[in-house]
Formats: structure tokens, sequence, C-alpha cells
């Protein structure tokens, strides 16, 4: 074994000693820890996947479409868009029809806020039978996909279904969509980093492994050149909303998680405030230079993935989003209106070494108060 | 007035002020018969003579480095003064840039930066109302006209600090009534004032160290505001304080019990932190961190940041060894302990917490390496292993000829203007630097100083150009055996311990110290001294600041030669 890699063994044990407090669970004889280093929902776009092509992929397509469902006849959009387009005040009077295109009891309201509140616009939806992610119910049916690294069937992922003809949403395993990266680039700097402790008897080997993702106090510290930092030491936050454990294991150099329980970890407004996903799994490969890649999947509240998008201001139809998003939901049925309220989504996560350690309580400590 | 009209006042009474001053700048601007008031000059009452073989050599003159010019400043006037100008470069001679600051002058062009600080420096002093209040002991009869008396006050009470030394009558008059012109001109007493205190900060006075001196029983020293200045520069790196200029004042650093006296109080003071921090910076080239630049392709991690925590670590890990602690000097070279932030644990792949809040602007931890950790010393510190490498590679050559320069102050010629680097730098062929070397060594014009530089550089070829530890390269295992003197070692913390044991290594800590004390090297007749501090570091277990105090107290320290030595040696 390598001086540097014992030498992080060592230190990384530190984790599961930290860890054993607030997680509640033994000391392993080993760990290795590492902090996340990009994290986005991930999609597999082809040519053809989008039956007569994407969702009109600017700006001005798309409020074109978006007046055309409201109603205007096709001269009418012609000349509300060439306002649009001189910017000033035509640009904000068109943008204000847009945006409250809502109607509640008569009344016109921000669409964005009550997406519920405009008209389905039927945006396209990926066709493919390629996918990434995981088979979350164990079955296999017409809009399941099969995964290209592993091969499975069944594979549940209708938020890459929903929104992968959207433009901004297009990418592949190599190629990240524009919203995957620019949301990235957003979250690492303002939200304290997250972090990925394996503990087992011989990492090097197969077994069985626990895997605890957590939040950190510190930001992901990023090199001159915008790469993640290897190696920088973070501390657990003790804050246990972000604390989560699972058993998995290790074979053929892949750590996959056979608890399938729920997870949830702080994350950022601009994304959500909570990550919370259920039926959990995940799937990290180990690669050259101690670093994982993989993917992280679950069902996810498919209204708390809209106001991300919503409050993002991407460009599109965000209330078609939401429409998408709804009518390809696949768990969690309302009690009484049977709607899903959850949809499978499959996210890709990749991480660098780190140093992970506790961090004392004194955050949760609070001067009695008489 | 106009800006065009002050400034030429301000060029003329420079010019009034200088032009003697200059020309005899190495003897000395102030005779003591024109200083008010004037310092005791009477013989020297308990000083301890020097070696009776002692020679001495004329006194330095140097310029205030950036960071002395900054503290004086910063004494005088407080933190908040930014001085608003660059500095022109200083000079390494001989490996220290404090000889190289006693051979340089000044350009036009560094004048000009020297005037424009000069100029803010005083506006923020004199112009501020806020700093005014707080820094002018009086006020002036009417703001729109000259106060001689108030001028006086305040250019005689700033003028001791920067001249260090009382201004002589002639500076107060000529000052004063600068002041009293440009305030007439301008219609505005601050003003005037402010003029006057720029064309302080412009003079010579100011700006170099020069020497005067006296003769006592036939034999020439410093005389007691030089030696103040002497002691200060060298303990504090920064200007003496009102107590060593009043003790100069006294009498009591012509003193063997006044010297004591101020030496320990000034060797008490965390100042001296400064001192041995500017001290060390100045040996181990610190300054060429300023254009040290590494290939982010190569190297992420480092940036202009860990950089300049590479050499905060080893400055800490100094401080902390050597004064803190009062440690053997030959620690340095294997000690365990250090200081690291959570960027530097990165590069060495060790965990450090910060626990201050997220933005806390302090983020240093202690820190001990392992017992079974390569690094320990300072030849392990990334700032070693990075200030001795170029851009893109580390260098076997550029860090032995480090050791064997920097810190056994032994010299390795320079390499031939044309040699071949085509074997060093092709990786396809030879994987290792070892090899590398080996196959470029085959040029009989190179071998020479390979030979004494490679076999310490190669030792260190666990560390990459930016200081992470490696134990491959290109794939090929590195052999990290070397000798130093005829001691062999097989790893980097080895070497340090070949470095502890070698006498070259202490001996050369003596000669800089020394030479970095007198503003030069010593000369041949003050062999005697310099060999009484090595017998003496050595006797007292190797204490760098017991060595400092014995050089401060030294007799030898403040004596010197008349200037016509200087002409004669060079007529001949």
């Amino acid at each position: 074994m390598k001086a540097r890699t014992m030498r992080w063994l060592l230190s990384a044990g530190v984790a599961g000693i930290a860890l054993a407090g607030p997680a509640g669970v033994a000391q392993a004889l080993e760990s290795r820890s590492y902090v996340v280093s990009y994290f986005s929902q991930q999609l597999n776009s082809r040519e053809g996947d989008c039956p007569g092509g994407v969702n009109p992929d600017d700006q001005a397509g798309q409020n074109a479409v978006i007046l055309e469902n409201l109603g205007y006849k096709p001269d009418e959009v012609k000349a509300m868009m060439a306002e649009w387009a001189k910017g000033g005040d035509g640009e904000q009077r068109i943008e204000a029809i847009i945006n409250a295109r809502a109607v509640i009891d008569g009344q016109q309201v921000n669409a964005y806020t009550h997406p519920e509140a405009t008209k389905d616009p039927g945006l396209k939806q990926i066709t493919s039978k390629v996918g990434y992610g995981f088979n979350l119910d164990g079955k296999d049916n017409e809009v399941a996909f099969v995964d290209p690294q592993t091969g499975e069937k069944g594979v549940d992922n209708q938020l890459s279904r929903a929104i992968g003809c959207n433009q901004n949403f297009r990418g592949s395993w190599d190629a990240p969509s524009a919203y995957g990266e620019w949301i990235w680039v957003q979250l690492k700097d303002s939200q304290p980093a997250w972090l990925i402790t394996i503990s087992g008897e011989d990492i090097d080997k197969d077994g069985p492994v626990t895997v605890r993702l957590t939040r950190a106090l510190e930001y992901l510290k990023s090199n001159g050149d915008g790469s993640p930092r290897h190696f920088m030491t973070y501390r657990v936050d003790p804050d246990p909303r972000s604390h989560n454990e699972f058993k998995g294991e290790i074979k053929d150099g892949q750590i996959t998680i056979s608890e399938h329980k729920p997870l949830s970890i702080l994350w950022n407004a601009l994304s959500s405030p909570v990550l919370n996903l259920k039926n959990t799994h995940l799937r990290l490969r180990m690669l050259k230079g101690d670093t994982l890649d993989g993917l992280l999947g679950g069902y996810q509240p498919w209204t708390e993935i809209y106001f991300a998008f919503s409050h993002n201001g991407i460009v599109g139809d965000r209330p078609g989003l939401y429409w998408a998003m709804k009518k390809t939901a696949d768990a969690d049925p309302d009690p009484v209106t049977k709607q899903n309220m959850s949809i499978s989504t499959a996210y890709r996560i990749t991480a660098v070494p780190a140093f992970v350690v506790d961090a004392p309580q004194l955050r949760y400590q609070s001067a009695e108060v008489k | 007035m106009g800006m065009i009209a002050m400034q030429a006042t301000k060029r003329s009474l420079f010019k009034a002020l200088t032009t003697s001053c200059v020309i005899g700048l190495l003897a000395g601007c102030a005779p003591a018969s024109d200083t008010a008031p004037a310092a005791k000059a009477s013989a020297p009452t308990g000083t301890v003579s020097a070696a009776a073989d002692f020679v001495p050599a004329v006194a330095a003159a140097p310029r205030l480095t950036p960071a002395q010019y900054r503290a004086t400043v910063t004494d005088i006037f407080g933190p908040t003064i930014d001085l608003g100008g660059r500095f022109e470069p200083d000079m390494r001679i001989e490996g220290l840039l404090a000889i190289g600051s006693a051979s340089v002058g000044v350009t036009p062009a560094g004048m000009e930066q020297y005037d424009t600080m000069a100029d803010t420096i005083a506006a923020q002093v004199v112009l501020n109302p806020k700093n005014r209040a707080m820094m002018i002991p009086c006020k002036p009869a009417a703001e729109n006209a000259p106060d001689d008396a108030c001028a006086k006050m305040f250019l005689t009470n700033v003028g001791r600090l920067m001249f260090r030394r009382p201004m002589t009558n002639a500076e107060v008059t000529a000052y004063v009534s600068a002041a009293n012109v440009a305030a007439t001109k301008v219609g505005n007493f601050h003003e005037g004032l402010a003029m006057s205190l720029s064309a302080m900060l412009s003079s010579p006075q100011f700006l170099f160290r020069a020497p005067s001196t006296i003769k006592v029983k036939g034999q020439l020293e410093l005389d007691a505001y030089s030696k103040a200045s002497q002691l200060s520069f060298f303990l504090w790196n920064a200007g003496p304080d009102l107590q060593l200029l009043n003790a100069a004042q006294k009498g009591d650093l012509n003193t063997a019990k006044g010297l004591e006296n101020q030496v320990t109080r000034m060797m008490a003071s965390p100042r001296v932190e400064a001192g041995v921090r500017a001290f060390f910076a100045d040996m181990f080239h610190f300054d060429d961190f300023e254009s040290l630049r590494k290939d982010n392709l190569i190297y992420p991690m480092f940036s202009r940041q860990e950089a300049r925590d590479a050499q905060e670590q080893t400055m800490r890990t100094l401080v902390d060894l050597l004064v803190t602690n009062r440690g053997d000097y030959r620690d340095i070279f294997v000690t365990k302990k250090t200081f690291l932030t959570p960027a530097l644990g990165a590069i060495y792949r060790v965990p450090v917490v910060n626990d201050r809040p997220n933005g806390a602007v302090d983020p240093w931890q202690s820190y001990e390496f392992d017992a079974s950790d390569p690094r320990g010393g300072i030849l392990t510190h990334a700032s070693f292993a990075a200030l001795h490498s170029p851009a893109n590679r580390s260098s076997a050559t550029t860090r032995g000829k480090a050791i064997r320069e920097v810190l056994l102050c032994q010299k390795v010629p320079a390499p031939p203007a044309n040699v071949d680097f085509t074997l060093v730098n092709d990786t396809t062929i030879h994987k290792t630097a070892r090899e590398r070397l080996s196959a470029h060594v085959q040029n009989p014009v190179c071998a020479g100083c390979h030979k004494i530089t490679d076999p310490m550089g190669l030792a260190l070829e666990n560390f990459d150009g930016a200081g992470a530890y490696r134990t491959e390269e290109n794939g090929e295992k590195i052999d990290a055996s070397g000798t130093l003197d005829g001691k062999t070692f097989s790893n980097p913390y080895e070497l340090g311990q070949a470095l502890k044991s070698s006498p070259a290594a202490t001996s050369c800590l003596v000669d800089r110290l020394s030479a970095y004390a007198l503003g030069r090297k010593p000369a041949r007749g003050e062999t005697p001294w310099i060999a009484k501090l090595k017998a003496d570091f050595a006797a007292r277990g190797y204490v760098v600041p017991d060595l400092m105090k014995t050089i401060a107290t030294s007799p030898e320290f403040y004596r010197t030669a008349p200037i016509e030595a200087v002409q004669t040696a060079s007529a001949q």
C-alpha cells in the first residue's frame, strides 16, 4: 500500500470516531473519506430522443410558444415578440403578460409561484429507452430505462424523462448539462460541502462496508484552476438532519448500498433547502487517484425540484416543467387525490479524497434561559 | 499654491539639507556639536574592550529595507498610514539583502517613489484632521498662517524618531523655515507643515542609516545614536524607540552595563520576533517567493496563497523553536513540530482542522508530524521544496545548491553558459531525476558541480515541485539516498539529521547573522570576533537569541574604521 494512502487511512480513521457520537455507530477498522466534488441530475441525451426536436431552446422561442398557448394569434405573437426583442418597456410589458399567465379566481397571478394555475403547455418528454439510474421499484415497465453502464433494466429516472427535452438539461455522462454545470458552480461556493465516509474491514477488498453521507461545516475547497482540492480537512456538521448512514458493500471496486432507507441532507436554497430521497440507491466506482464517481438516486418530492427550477430562472417554460414532472411522477401517491408526489431521480455524484473529523457540539449548546 | 510651487520648495530644501550629507554619508551627517541635545560623548566607562587582534572595518550605511521603512512609519505615525508607493528592489550580496542594502543608492525612479510615499504619508499625518489631532501636539495660532513654535515642536518630535537621533540645529531651522515659507505661500499652516514633513521623509537622513562615529581612546566606534540604530534594526528590524534613544542620549549605550540593560529589554520584547523573522527571511531568500510561480496545470494546489502559507509555516516553526522555546538551532533540520493551515494540510496530506468560524483570519494550527511521517525539519517544508524548484518540476540540483549556499554558506559555481539541459528535461528516456542527472553528468564540464549539489538534492526528490510527498516519479520508485560530507542517508529526514550534525550549518548561521547585524560581510580583521561568536554559540547550546544577545553586547559590533581606510584600499 502506498505510504500516502496509509496516512490517509490512518488519519481518516478519525472519521469513524467522529461519527460514532452523532451517528451512533461502532468504530470501523478502516475508513476513507471524501468530499463531494460534483452533484447534479444525470441525463442521457441522445439524438432523436425528443419527438420532433427539443422544446424551444431559447427564451424568445419559448416565449412565443407560451403566448400561443395563452391564445394569441400568430400575427399577434409575432408583433409581441418583436416588441419583446427591442427591450425596454416593450420587453417588460410582454414579460409581465408571460409572468402573470396563471389565473386564480379570475385574477392573474404569478405563474412561477402558482404553476398549478397555468395551462399545461404539454412539453415534450424523453422517449428513449436508455437512461442512467436505478431500478427503484424492482419492476420493469414501458417508461423504465436500461442503464447504459450496468445494463440494468427497469431503471426509474422519470425526472430525466420529464425535463430531458429542455435544452438546459440536455447532457450525457461525459458532457454534463448546462444547468448541471451552472447549478454546481453556484452551489459549491455557497453551501457547506457534503462528505462521504466509507468504513469497512479492508476497503481495498470486496466486502461489507458502511457508507455515511454527511454535511461539513466548511465549503468545498477549490484549487486555483477551479478543480476540487484533494485531502482538505472538513468537520462534520453536528446537525443530525444531515447524518445518513447506510449498510453497503464493495464489489469489484464499486461501492453500493444495500439498505434503501430515506436520505436527508441539508442543501441550498438555490436547489432545495433539503435533499430528501426515499428508497435511496447509491453506486460509486473507486477510481484512480482515490476519487469516487457514480450515482445517487431515489424518489424525490417533485415540487421541491420544481421550486428550485422556478426561482433559479432557468430558460424555458418553468410551469411547463411543473406539469411535466407532475405527469411523470411515479411514487408516493397522495391518499386522497392519488397524485404521485415523488419522482424517480438519479444524480451524478463525484468525490475527491478528504480528511473528515468531528466538529464540536458547541453550536447546539445554548445558554440556559431564565 | 500650487503643487508645483510646493514641490519646488521641497526640492530646494531637500537640496540644501542634503548636499553636504550625501557626500559624507558614510562618515555621518550629524556632527555632535550641532546636535541638540547632544548625546554624551564622554569616553565609555565599563565597556568591554574588543579582542586585541581585532581590526574593524568601515561601518555600513544601509538603505532602509521596505520592511524597515514600513516599521518606522508605523512606529511613528501608527499602523493605519498607507505608504502609497513601491520600493526599488533590494540587492543580494554574499547571500544577504542586508549586505546589499548597504551597496545600493537611489535611482531617479526610486526617488520618485520615495517622494510619492513621502507626500502620501505626510498628507495622511498632517492634513487628515483625525490623525492630526492625535499626532501633532499643538495647535497653530492661526490656521492660515505659519506658526514656527508649533511646527518646531512637531518636527523635532518626529524628526528624532525619523532620523534616529535629535535633529541638528541647522536641520530644525531649515525644516521649520520651509514649513513657514510653504504655509505663507498657501495660506495654510498644515499644508506647509506637510510639505516639510514630506521633505524629511525623502531625506537621506531618514532613508539611509548613516553611522556617526566618535573616537574613544584612539579607537573609532559608532556614537551612541548610531549604536542605538544598529542595535534596533538588528534586534527588531525597526528604528530605535524612545527608550533606546533616551538611553543613547544619556550615554548608557557607551557602558557595558547600560548596553546590556537595553539589549536585555529589547530581547524580552515581543518585537524581537520581527527581528528574527527578518533575518531568516533574508537568509532563506524568502523574498524570492514574490516571484515564485507554479504551473497550475501541474500543481493546481499551489497558488499564491499556498506560497504565502508555506513561507509562514517555516517562519512560525523557526520562531516557535528558536525564540519561544529557545531551542537548539540544529533542530530546525529535524523538528517534527510545525504549524499548518488547512490548505497546507492538503498538500501534506494530513488533517488540519480549522476550529475557527468560516472566514476567520488566522487559520494556523500547531501540528506535529508522526514519527513515521517522512517529514521533519525545514527541508521537508513546502517552502523549501517549492522555492528551490522551477515552475513545472522538482530540481535536485537547485535544492542541493540551496542547501550548500543558503544553509552551509558554501559557494557553488554557476553552470557554464552553453550547458545542455536536454537530458535533464526529457523524462521519456530516464524516468527519475537521479537517472536523468546521472546521464547529464557524463559531461565532465557539468560533473564537478553536480557532485556537490545532487547527492543532497536527490534526497529531497520525494517532494515534488510544490512540496507534495511522492514515492514515484513517472512510475519509477524514487531513490532518496545520498551523502553529505561523508555521511550517508536514505531519505529526506536522514538528510536533515546529517545537516544537524554538520558543523558547517552552525558556522554558517553565525556568519550570516553577524553579517546581517553589521550590514556587511565581516572583514578579515574581524575574524577573531566571529570565531569567538561561534565558540560561544556552541558553548551555549546553539540558542539563537543568545547569539543575538552576544553580538548585540559585543564591543566589536560597534567598532568601525575610518572611511579613509576604504578609500585607501580602493586606491590601492
